[in-house]
C-alpha cells in the first residue's frame, strides 16, 4: 500500500479530505516560488481563509499526539478557566499548511524543505467560528554552511482584523527550480 | 507537583514532568494529516529511500511535530489551571528517522511578576532522542493564573 492510501485512513474532517496529500503531483511545481526567486520584502494577503471548526482543532491535538481534554471538552475547558475549546498551540501548522496550498508562500511545501526551529508568538487565542486570514511577508534570507535558509513574517487574523499570532517561519530549501524538479524525480537531494 | 500550580507556586529550577514518544511511521502519517503537511521527506518512504535530504534513507519527523510534543511538557502542565502558551522559539538540531523514542522536558528559568493576568514564566526546553542526544532546544514564555 502507498502512503497516500495510508494517510488516507486518517482523513476524517472535511478540510482533511478535500486537500491534496500529494505534494510531488506534477502540475504543482508551476505554482511554487524558489528561494532563488522570493523577494524580501514584499508583502501579501493570502487571498484564502480559514474557518475553524471544533473537529480541525481536535483533530490537530489528536495528530500530535495529545489527549489534554482542553483541546477536546469544552465543558473541562471552562473549568479550567478558558471561555471555550481550546485550540493546541500549533494548531496553526494546520492553518498555514491549508492558506498556503499554493501561490505565493507555497515554499512552504517544497519537497526537500527542511526546518530549522520556529519562532512564535500568541496574540489571541483561536476559537472555534474564527475565519483565519494570513498576512505574510519576505524578512530575510541567507545562506549559512551552503544552504539556502528562507524567513518569513507570518501573521494570522481574525474576521475581526485582531492579530492571533505572529510566526518568523524559516526553512531551509533547494535554492532553485531545477533543484526541485531534482527531488520531484526523487533524484538524491544536493545536500545531506 | 501536588501544590495547586499558579504564579505564586512556582519557582526557578521547577521541572516539570516529562513526556515520551515513540515516532513510528503511523505517528508520523497521523501528524501529516493533521497538519495537512505532506511532505515526501516525512510521509513518502520509497522517496525517502533515492532522496536523502537529511542523508537517511528513511523518513524524518515533521519539526512540527516535535515541535508540539515540547510543548505538550507545557500544556500537560499548564492548561489545566488556565495557563497560556504566549511565546516560544525552538532550535530543531538533528533530524528524527523513523522508529525513534524521544523524551521532552522543560524547567522554570525565569519568573516575570508583570501583574495580575500578566504574570509569566520562562521555561527551557528540550527534546532528546533514545541515544540521549538533543535534538531540539528552545524557550517558552507562559501566562500562568
Amino acid at each position: 500500500m502507498g502512503y497516500l492510501e495510508e494517510v488516507a485512513k486518517y482523513q476524517k474532517t472535511e478540510k482533511q479530505k478535500s486537500f491534496s496529500a500529494d505534494f510531488l503531483e506534477g502540475q504543482q511545481i508551476e505554482d511554487y516560488e524558489f528561494w532563488d526567486e522570493i523577494e524580501i520584502g514584499k508583502e501579501t494577503v493570502v487571498p484564502f481563509k480559514f474557518e475553524v471548526k471544533a473537529e480541525d482543532m481536535m483533530a490537530y491535538a489528536e495528530g500530535v499526539p495529545d489527549d489534554n481534554p482542553v483541546f477536546y471538552d469544552e465543558e473541562y475547558a471552562r473549568k479550567c478557566g478558558y471561555d471555550g475549546l481550546v485550540a493546541h498551540p500549533l494548531f496553526i501548522s494546520q492553518v498555514l499548511f491549508f492558506l498556503l496550498q499554493k501561490g505565493h508562500g507555497s515554499w512552504i511545501r517544497t519537497p526537500g524543505a527542511r526546518n530549522p526551529g520556529q519562532i512564535f508568538e500568541w496574540h489571541d487565542p483561536i476559537r472555534v467560528g474564527d475565519i483565519i486570514t494570513l498576512k505574510t511577508q519576505g524578512y530575510d534570507k541567507w545562506i549559512k554552511r551552503g544552504k539556502y535558509y528562507l524567513r518569513y513574517l507570518s501573521e494570522l487574523y481574525d474576521q475581526y482584523g485582531k492579530l492571533k499570532v505572529r510566526g518568523y517561519v524559516t526553512l531551509i530549501l533547494p535554492k532553485s527550480k531545477v533543484d526541485v524538479l531534482r527531488l520531484f524525480k526523487g533524484e538524491r537531494a544536493l545536500e545531506a | 507537583m501536588s501544590k495547586k500550580l499558579n504564579f505564586e507556586s512556582v519557582n526557578c529550577d521547577d521541572v516539570l514532568p516529562e513526556v515520551k514518544q515513540h515516532i513510528s511511521q503511523d505517528v508520523i502519517w497521523k501528524h501529516a494529516v493533521a497538519s495537512l503537511d505532506y511532505n515526501p521527506v516525512h510521509v513518502d518512504p520509497e522517496w525517502c529511500k533515492t532522496a536523502q535530504v537529511f542523508g537517511l534513507p528513511v523518513p524524518v519527523m515533521h519539526g512540527n511535530q516535535t515541535m508540539s510534543l515540547m510543548v505538550k511538557v507545557v500544556t500537560n502542565w499548564a492548561y489545566p489551571v488556565g495557563g497560556r502558551l504566549k511565546g516560544m522559539e525552538i532550535k530543531l538540531i538533528k533530524p528524527v528517522p523513523v522508529d525513534s523514542t524521544c523524551t521532552y522536558g522543560a524547567v522554570v528559568t525565569e519568573k516575570h511578576p508583570i501583574g495580575k493576568g500578566e504574570n509569566f514564566v520562562v521555561l527551557d526546553l528540550w527534546a532528546v532522542n533514545q541515544d540521549g542526544e538533543k535534538v531540539a532546544i528552545g524557550t517558552a514564555e507562559v501566562t500562568l493564573p
